[in-house]
């Protein structure tokens, strides 16, 4: 629930006197109006009135972290100290002259709208006197599903602890395309892990709705590692496969604890896809050739079978492998659906699910917190520079 | 992953804003809206008074600068004649359908336009027009739609295409906008539910969908019949149900079926009645409903202009506007600014400039579709 309901203004004003000098008090301390004559008696508007509301429930403690996108600070419910929240303020970006920036829309768009246990949850939207936005969202302190990746000497995880992972992302993708979100984002750090181990998917920065028929998109989105082969060649028409491939890189990379498919730029991503998967040609993929961008590096590298996939990924045995392996199809008809992804046998098989607070740990603390919500979108880690994904293409989006 | 754990499309549309911000039974939407109005018309009252007084304390010279509003020294001083809840509800239908032709002239696709009616539609349940102006609200809402609806438009291009419309005029609402609209941007239209039922019905017109026989046969001419029942409820979407209140007391889905039962009741008892038990208190209480929502739908015409006494009586009430507009809510871009810069002392020349030119600007052209109306 990211706002309460409705609550009827006129309450506010039902108990007389005492009432209305409230809502007078509230006015002065957040509206700087024109001239000092009319803001000592600046009485506020319902929806002035409800954003105070909503603002006075949230104490905002010290800022945590500072990014290019937002600042997060650490906060709490005012009546109860000890519910903790992150608040991150959107910045006003000085070079985007449009108003509110597209990303700031769209993770408010999205984040108001889906509420699953694998997604992050945003409590409330409030805006501060600067007229900048807050989103109250929940506290996840415990890093992100990078980190632990990345420590290959201070964690080890097993075939269990992967199954958990993934199940929590595959479910909470499977949500974003049943309520026709695309998240166009999904990698692991931003992929936050709660307190209590759920991982929560985050960031949707870059998400949208599924396009109606013959309307394009922009094919410039998601973090080149983890960008399909029909983005890569251009496709303006694409679906919940796009987030799919993503999850199956992820799930790779949970294995080898390495990005699987580590492109310098998006010429340099096609050919390691060509490599690692396999060069997408007439014969595995029917019209793959009529994308706008379609090049491949010549000769034509065959697919790779499961001998590959068994050597490389084994660790999650058989079932594990083949379904890494229906992610990784590279034609987006026939790849897996989020849907299909849920039914396949690997969740069922041993070994089970490691249930959530068994599973390994890295304290990620405050500064983690600033770090993963102030990103934007897109983006990779300044220290994996140089493989940035492009910013998104607005004007191309027509 | 047993299916038991997975919910219902009807649970999931009760998760969405749309449901628990913006569905209202009608009393409760009528409160809300009454407290809107009566609180800004108290506003309006106050602030008159207050520039009255400013006005009789000023020096005679000095009082057309300092005081915000050409129209002010023009009002009555005590009793103002404001507009009521039916007033502006019929205004706020008016300017909807301002918005709907400049989306047309600006080639935007419905999707952005009806989104923008929506959100004008919304915010105007905690906004009145006596505070906020509908022509300037139309615009910016329309071009933030088409930030949400992915149909990118750049600000100064859209600006340009619009008369006496500069940039900083569509930004300066635009905070407004978002907080009226709660910083909920997702709007839910029955356009995709009326695609699926109509292909539905086409595949069972066809035969390539099988249907359930104990309803008795086809309908006639089943083909010919949806071919012409999806126009007609599309019209009905596209007009009546952006400018009537059913978005805010029915489902996409019942909007959508309500629209086809108005284009072709047999039809779509027939099809309804195939997919569910009618004969029932549930049956009855489904077909009450939609009646209920197409009998709403069909108190608005389903046309994009208005008819010629709908126009004749918004003309009317656009000028009893342009008498209770509060003074101090007149120039939104100097209010913008101040608010962002948080310094009431900043600008203050600029801020009397602009209002002069913008004193300047609407003598010469009044507003965005004025002169038209005038005449009417």
């Amino acid at each position: 629930m990211a706002v309460s309901p409705l609550v009827l203004p006129g309450a506010a004003e039902k108990g007389g006197p005492t009432a209305k000098s409230k809502l007078q008090s509230a006015a002065a301390s957040s509206n700087g109006t024109p001239n000092a004559a009319q803001s000592s008696t600046e009485v506020n508007d319902v929806a002035e009135q409800m954003n105070e509301d909503e603002k006075a429930k949230y104490v905002k403690g010290k800022k945590l972290g500072e990014g290019t996108y937002a600042n997060v600070y650490l906060g709490h419910i005012s009546s109860s100290p000890s519910s903790l929240v992150a608040i991150k303020k959107i910045k006003v970006q000085q070079q985007y002259t449009e108003g509110m920036a597209p990303d700031a829309i769209r993770e408010l768009k999205f984040l108001q709208e889906l509420s699953h246990p694998n997604i992050i949850s945003l409590i409330s939207v409030f805006s501060s006197k600067d007229q900048n936005i807050n989103l109250v969202l929940e506290f996840l302190p415990m890093g992100d599903l990078e980190m632990l990746i990345k420590d290959t000497s201070g964690v080890r995880y097993g075939m269990a602890d992967i199954k958990a992972w993934m199940g929590m992302l595959s479910r909470a993708v499977w949500f974003c395309h049943e309520n026709f979100v695309l998240h166009r984002d999904i990698k692991p750090n931003n992929l936050l892990i709660a307190a209590d181990g759920e991982v929560k998917l985050a960031d949707f920065g870059l998400a949208r709705s599924f396009s109606d028929p013959y309307r394009l998109m922009t094919s410039t989105v998601i973090t080149i590692w983890y960008r399909p082969p029909e983005l890569l060649f251009g496709a303006r028409q694409y679906s919940g496969a796009v987030d799919v491939w993503s999850v199956g890189l992820v799930f790779a990379e949970l294995v080898i604890r390495v990005p699987y498919l580590q492109g310098i730029n998006e010429v340099d991503q096609i050919a390691k896809l060509c490599m690692g998967v396999g060069t997408p040609t007439e014969e595995n993929w029917p019209g793959v050739s009529k994308l706008p961008d379609y090049t491949v590096p010549a000769p034509p590298s065959p697919v790779m079978g499961i001998d590959h996939y068994l050597s490389m990924f084994g660790t999650v045995g058989q079932e594990g492998v083949d379904l890494l392996m229906k992610m990784l199809i590279m034609d987006p008809r026939r790849r897996i659906t989020a849907r299909q992804v849920l039914e396949h046998g690997w969740w069922s098989s041993d070994p089970r699910a490691t249930k959530n607070e068994d599973l390994p740990k890295k304290g990620g603390g405050e500064s983690k917190v600033a770090e993963d919500l102030g990103r934007r979108p897109g983006m990779v880690d300044d220290e994996r520079a140089g493989k940035v994904a492009r910013k998104l293409d607005f004007g191309g989006m027509r | 992953m047993t299916s038991s754990n997975i919910i219902t499309e009807d649970d999931r549309y009760r998760t969405s804003t749309q449901f628990r911000l913006w569905s209202f039974t009608r009393d409760s939407l009528n409160a809300v809206r009454t407290t809107t109005n009566r609180l800004a018309a108290d506003r309006v009252r106050e602030a008159v008074r207050r520039a009255h007084e400013a006005l009789s304390s000023a020096d005679a010279s000095d009082a057309d600068l300092e005081n915000p509003s050409r129209g002010v020294s023009a009002m009555p001083e005590r009793e103002i004649d404001c507009l009521t809840v039916e007033e502006e509800l019929r205004l706020v239908t008016f300017y909807c359908r301002q918005t709907l032709q400049l989306g047309d002239h600006l080639l935007f696709p419905t999707q952005v336009k009806t989104t923008a009616v929506q959100y004008i539609k919304r915010f105007y349940i905690t906004n009145s027009l006596m505070t906020y102006d509908p022509a300037t609200i139309l615009r910016t809402a329309l071009y933030f739609a088409t930030k949400t609806e992915n149909h990118y438009c750049k600000l100064t291009k859209f600006a340009e295409a619009i008369d006496k419309t500069r940039p900083e005029d569509v930004l300066a609402s635009e905070f407004l906008l978002t907080q009226g609209l709660r910083f909920t941007f997702d709007v839910r239209h029955p356009f995709r539910a009326l695609e699926g039922a109509v292909m539905e019905m086409n595949g069972i017109a066809s035969g390539v969908i099988p249907y359930n026989t104990d309803v008795g046969e086809r309908p006639q001419n089943m083909g010919r019949r949806v071919k012409t029942a999806h126009g007609k409820a599309r019209e009905y979407l596209k007009t009546s149900a952006l400018l009537t209140d059913v978005y805010f007391h029915y489902t996409p889905s019942q909007i959508m079926m309500a629209t086809l039962l108005i284009a072709d009741q047999e039809l779509t008892h027939w099809y309804i009645a195939s997919k569910i038990f009618l004969d029932d208190l549930a049956g009855h209480k489904i077909l009450a409903t939609l009646a209920e929502c197409a009998c709403m739908l069909q108190a608005i015409e389903p046309t994009v202009q208005a008819p010629p006494e709908e126009r004749k009586a918004a003309g009317a009430l656009s000028k009893k506007l342009k008498k209770c507009r509060n003074p101090e809510k007149i120039d939104l871009v100097a209010l913008q600014r101040v608010k962002r810069e948080g310094d009431g002392k900043v600008d203050e020349k600029i801020i009397k400039k602009r209002k002069l030119e913008r004193e300047q600007s609407a003598k010469e052209g009044e507003d965005l579709f004025g002169p038209s109306l005038k005449n009417s």
